[in-house]
């Protein structure tokens, strides 16, 4: 029996292939609840009508004294109207059309409602609960973070991104200025540790603590208790703004598994001026799903995602049959009113108030599932005591996929990529038929101006799927029923109204799916899967001529490409071990100084059975150039390391150190502290579960 | 989603055993990642009952088994991961993957299938004894009779000792 025991064990099985698991599962399910879906949706046209005729209304007003006319006045008291709001003017045009008045705003929310409620409310019916699995939410729940959803691909970083020429080539991606590692280079993101350089600000649950990292060892400086759950902060100046919720969660029906995501927001501002008594200043309440955050300096940008009202709907039983439960909750669904629609703000524990105004909310053309996004930026450094301080811009859809770059924010429709894209409701045939709506708009400190939208066929993956560049979108979009069964790079521009397709390459990784991006201004790095891992460099700098220019196909697959300069980049993913019988995580040297022929270096292999955390989330990794080293966090049964490849002479040189065990792995950070060192060189704070320390580097 | 997330959670821990199963089942390797893809897609859209059973892992382990036995299943494109580039003209693992299953398909052919869904299932995939029974449909006392017969039949097998001569070390690289 040994021998078939030392047999079962030593079977070449790889990792599960979860992207096609979950891409197939999604597909079935789909497939399965598209009948009745269908029929359900059967009088949207009529709202693009109604909408139609509004479309060149452009509402809001500069005029603060109310009048008659003013569709902010017009407002029903507590439903929609937002008092004393000096706002200015939100345009809307083209496939986005502002409301004529409130009513005309609840009446799209309500034709799409009665649509989709049934005899059970907000559910499917247990029939078609069964045809398309789980995710159904009491209140309607939107689709989850992508962040927590869509493993992190590869993060876009360019540096010098206001160049006019752009060349075809790599460049060197550095950690933000707080210490993380982010998409975009200038537009930072949250994360559970920040730092100035002097101070480490860390919020590991609801506890925030502050760090000195500027002596020869790490000193607690200072900590306050925040009333936050899932936070994360933002550093700028003196302020830290924590982002997180108060906890609420969707009720688990003994039907649902687990939590959903939190329908609700909070963001605490806290005085870190004096790091050893931080003190909160202010705290406000959004009854909406964080989507993503995002600080442009001072300038904080959320994108928020408002599910479906939660109303007391019936449910056929003893007393009540499918029929007439299904009357009942349609005509709680008519009687709703605009203000069970929209989301609310509410600030310092004060009465929740209407956060957007009727006239700021666009009606989409295209029939994207119902909900509600809304964007709200606002100052850092200024305590947020009104409508007034926020500038806010909102969307009577869901898109809840958000990139957002120096100038630009764009909201995409998720296609597939939540669990509930198939089994929640609100996924309209738009998304369903593999086409994609992408809204643009330009940002300008605190404020988004809608510039025009268009459409794409296929599916974008994740916000990382996308990127801007000198007002062009470049956009990496994979197999939909739309398209061939290959992925392409497409880019796109406004024009008057529209956003549309000025280039495109296709046929990249033919019956494969995009595990990574990485965009420069000139170039697109795009990894495909399939058995092996095809490497495709896409010449940019005609962005109205994309051009494959080089490919490498390498074993095992990458999830994660980090630059280290014009000439070498770092792919972290899984692969076969030395042995070739076991997969594990994988480090690999790429040579691109030569795009039409990029060469892999070196591989190192971490072992059977181990996980390259980066891959996930890149938060977990840190490029230090004076010393020619990447920190990534490398999982391996329980305990986690700490891996700091040295590149030298085309090779990695690995040490690991192992810092962590069990689920705090998820936690380590190396935060780099850029020319810290005694010698002008880097120093790094290593955050684990319990402990933050200096590191040594090897 | 959580959901989401615990299925995928689910899927990677599975996924080893599941396939591994498939093997000694009668798969080769190929079409045992194929039945593997299909059972935990089945999960994917079957989720809530498959959280809702009394017991997750005999209720996967049955759609498994269905899986095999249904011969009109449809035969899966999705990606698969493989040891080594199809391109590269390198097919010694492949080669070796191959073997090992034959191996394995002749150490465990004079089992007859009933008595071989037992011990795989029991003894390979280490599944319990009632979850093996739930899996099989059949009562545990069944389980734990078949096991014994087989094991004792596997421990007389002259194949094993055939077997023992080619281990996968001396064919791979």
């Amino acid at each position: 029996m040994t021998d078939l025991e030392r047999t079962w064990d030593d079977l070449p099985v790889g990792p599960a292939p979860l992207d096609a698991l979950l891409r197939e599962g999604r597909r079935e399910a789909a497939a399965a609840a598209g009948a009745p879906r269908r029929r359900l949706r059967r009088s949207r046209g009529a709202v693009a009508v109604v909408g139609g005729i509004a479309a060149a209304f452009v509402a809001g007003s500069l005029v603060a004294a109310p009048d008659s006319t003013d569709p902010v006045a017009a407002l029903p008291p507590g439903a929609g109207a937002v008092d004393g709001d000096v706002a200015t003017p939100v345009v809307f045009f083209g496939e986005l059309e502002a409301p004529g008045s409130c009513d005309d705003l609840l009446s799209h929310y309500v034709d799409g409602g009665v649509d989709l409620v049934t005899a059970y409310g907000w559910e499917p019916t247990p029939l078609d609960r069964d045809l398309l699995g789980p995710g159904l939410s009491n209140s309607g729940e939107v689709p989850a973070l992508p962040q927590a959803t869509a493993p992190l691909d590869a993060p876009t970083v360019r540096e010098g991104g206001t160049q006019d020429l752009a060349e075809a080539g790599t460049t060197r991606a550095t950690s933000s200025e707080t210490g993380t590692n982010v998409q975009e280079a200038g537009v930072d993101e949250p994360d559970a540790v920040k730092t100035d350089g002097t101070t480490l600000v860390r919020l590991r649950e609801s506890t925030m603590t502050t760090y000195d990292v500027s002596g020869v060892v790490v000193r607690e400086l200072g900590s306050v208790d925040l009333d936050l759950e899932d936070g994360e902060i933002l550093l700028t100046g003196d302020t830290v703004i924590a982002i997180g919720n108060d906890g609420t969660r969707s009720l688990t029906n003994g039907y649902n598994y687990g939590y959903e995501t939190s329908p609700q927001t909070r963001v605490i501002t806290v005085d870190v001026s004096d790091p050893r008594a931080p003190t909160v200043l202010s705290t406000v309440d959004y009854d909406a799903a964080t989507v993503t955050a995002r600080q442009h300096g001072d300038d904080v940008r959320l994108v928020l995602s408002a599910g479906l009202p939660d109303l007391d709907f019936v449910r056929p039983g003893r007393n009540r049959d499918g029929a007439v439960a299904l009357r009942t909750n349609r005509a709680l669904v008519e009687a709703t009113t605009i203000g069970d629609w929209l989301p609310t703000l509410g600030i310092d524990g004060g009465e929740a108030r209407p956060l957007l105004a009727c006239d700021r909310v666009a009606v989409p053309r295209a029939d994207l599932g119902l909900g509600t996004m809304a964007v709200v930026g606002f100052h850092a450094g200024a305590p947020v005591e009104g409508h007034t301080d926020l500038d806010t811009v909102g969307l009577a859809g869901d898109a809840s996929l958000a990139y957002e770059s120096p100038d630009h924010l764009y909201l995409a429709t998720p296609g597939a990529t939540a669990f509930c894209a198939v089994c929640d409701l609100p996924v309209g045939p738009s998304s369903m038929g593999g086409t994609t709506s992408v809204y643009d708009f330009a940002l300008d400190g605190t404020s988004a101006t809608y510039v025009g939208a268009g459409e794409i066929e296929g599916m974008i993956r994740d916000r990382w799927a996308m990127d801007e560049h000198d007002g062009v979108l470049r956009v990496a979009v994979g197999p939909s029923s739309e398209t061939g069964p290959f992925s392409s790079v497409v880019t796109m521009t406004a024009e008057d109204d529209a956003l549309v397709e000025i280039g495109r390459v296709d046929r990249l990784g033919v019956g494969e799916e995009i595990k990574a991006v990485r965009w420069f201004d000139g170039l697109a790095i795009v990894v495909t899967y399939r058995q092996i891992d095809p490497l495709y460099a896409v010449d940019l700098t005609d962005q109205r001529d994309p051009t494959l220019i080089g490919t490498l196909k390498i074993p095992g697959f990458t999830s994660y490409l980090h630059p280290l300069g014009s000439m070498r980049m770092v792919g972290l993913g899984e692969g076969p071990t030395e042995n070739g019988r076991r997969w594990g995580a994988q480090a690999g040297l790429f040579d691109v100084t030569d795009l039409t022929s990029p060469r892999r270096l070196d591989v190192h292999s971490y072992g059977a059975g181990s996980r390259a955390l980066a891959g996930e989330d890149p938060r977990q990794l840190t490029w230090l150039p004076r010393s020619r080293t990447v920190l990534t966090v490398v999982a391996r049964g329980r305990a986690a390391y700490v891996s700091a490849l040295v590149v030298g002479g085309g090779e990695l040189t690995n040490t690991s150190t192992r810092v962590e065990y069990g689920s705090d792995a998820d936690q380590v950070r190396t935060v780099p502290l850029y020319g810290a060192g005694a010698d002008g060189g880097d120093r790094v704070v290593l955050v684990t579960g319990e402990d933050v320390e200096f590191f040594d580097l090897p | 989603m959580s959901q989401e997330s615990d299925f995928a959670d689910y899927a990677r821990e599975a996924w080893g055993s599941l396939v591994r199963s498939g093997v000694f089942l009668g798969c080769t390797l190929h079409e045992a990642e194929d039945l593997a893809q299909t059972t935990l897609v089945r999960c994917y859209t079957a989720w809530p009952r498959v959280v809702a059973a009394d017991n997750r892992t005999a209720y996967v382990y049955r759609m498994l088994l269905n899986g095999l036995r249904d011969s009109k299943r449809r035969r899966w494109w999705g990606e698969r991961p493989t040891e080594r580039l199809p391109e590269a003209g390198d097919a010694t693992d492949s080669t070796a993957g191959v073997d090992t299953a034959d191996a394995v398909h002749r150490a465990l052919a004079g089992l007859g299938r009933a008595h071989r869904d037992v011990v795989v299932l029991r003894y390979f995939a280490g599944l319990t004894e009632a979850e093996t029974a739930e899996a099989l449909g059949i009562p545990p006392g069944t389980v734990k009779s078949r096991l014994s017969r087989s094991l004792a039949a596997l421990a007389n097998d002259a194949h094993l000792a055939d077997y023992a001569v080619g281990r996968p070390e001396e064919t791979t690289s």
